[in-house]
């Protein structure tokens, strides 16, 4: 009898502790999963608002009207050519961006890695069309993203900085 | 001896979940630290975009961040003596950073890349930075306004304690 009591209390025992062994993995891999990605941030938000913006050579139907960054994402998915320079308005963004993107982020002692796509939002998911990135993401992650309206389609420009304060 | 037992349990499992606490506290206190250091950086640079904005520094007034190239040349020369009084900041400098250049040459100056628009001269000053577009009006050229990728760097004061 006393010998069975000791079991029952062991038996509590060992079930308060995988209780809350459960509750800690369940909190644990939320907060992993929910953790250091996409940290809206407004200094993301600046470079991409920047690099939007940037007027680029290529002109699609006619010089001096060149395309901005912006113009070119959506070029790009249209299928258009830079006539001024005889390369398609993707070949030519691709390789904007890369150049760009190196720049600036040279000049960011902080920032270890990059990354930036680009991606059509449609029904059934999305569909990448670009990816550019560098480096190897440690510390924290800032992410910012813009939307860009093609025809009836919705095109998603999303970057990601890792940075280590 | 029963007592004993129970006493000792007690003890065991309140260390148990003290232990527990202090994990979870741990992370709680990190994520705090985190989110007011982030938030303290974004502070800083929602207040660039408050010198960004100035009417007399930006581009176009439908557009946050952009400022209007024209007008850096214009504040970096003589003119911007009369200005001395008007920046609530101790230091405003716009560098060009894309496209990129070797070295840095003040404007006004042909090829120029770094605009010094005030600087106080103050001593023990932190700088905050923030990229800007850089646009040119090119309508006279018949083509849309060409924008470059510059950084706008303001400097703040710190008030050392006496």
């Amino acid at each position: 009898m006393r010998n069975n009591k000791g079991q029952q209390e062991m038996v509590g025992f060992v079930l308060i502790v995988v209780l809350v062994v459960v509750g800690l993995m369940v909190f644990l891999v939320i907060s992993l999963r929910d953790g250091p990605d996409e940290s809206d941030s407004l200094e993301t938000s600046h470079i991409l608002s920047a690099l939007m913006k940037y007027t680029t050579d290529c002109a699609i139907v006619y010089e001096p009207d060149y395309d901005a960054v912006e113009d070119l994402f959506k070029s790009c998915y249209e299928g258009d050519r830079c006539s001024n320079l005889g390369v398609s308005a993707c070949d030519y963004l691709n390789e904007s961006l890369s150049d760009i993107l190196g720049d600036l982020m040279e000049s960011e002692a902080s920032v270890n890695a990059y990354q930036l796509d680009f991606f059509v939002k449609e029904d059934d998911g999305t569909q990448g069309l670009l990816r550019i990135d560098e480096g190897n993401c440690t510390g924290n992650v800032l992410a910012s993203q813009r939307s860009i309206v093609s025809g009836s389609d919705s095109l998603v420009i999303r970057m990601k900085v890792c940075k280590v304060f | 001896m029963k007592i004993m037992q129970m006493a000792f349990m007690i003890v065991a499992v309140m260390f148990f979940f003290v232990l527990v606490g202090l994990f979870f506290l741990g992370i709680w206190v990190g994520d705090i630290q985190g989110g007011a250091a982030s938030l303290q950086r974004d502070k800083a640079i929602s207040s660039l975009r408050v010198i960004a904005d100035m009417p007399e520094l930006n581009y176009d007034s439908s557009e946050s961040m952009t400022l209007d190239e024209d007008k850096l040349r214009i504040m970096t020369g003589d003119f911007s003596a009369a200005y001395e009084v008007f920046w609530p900041v101790a230091s405003v400098k716009v560098y060009l950073v894309y496209p990129a250049f070797d070295e840095v040459k003040k404007c006004p100056g042909f090829n120029c890349n770094y605009y010094e628009i005030y600087d106080s001269g103050q001593s023990n000053v932190k700088e905050y930075s923030s990229y800007v577009s850089i646009c040119k009006n090119m309508k006279e050229l018949g083509g849309e306004p060409r924008c470059e990728i510059g950084k706008l760097v303001v400097g703040v004061k710190i008030h050392e304690e006496q």
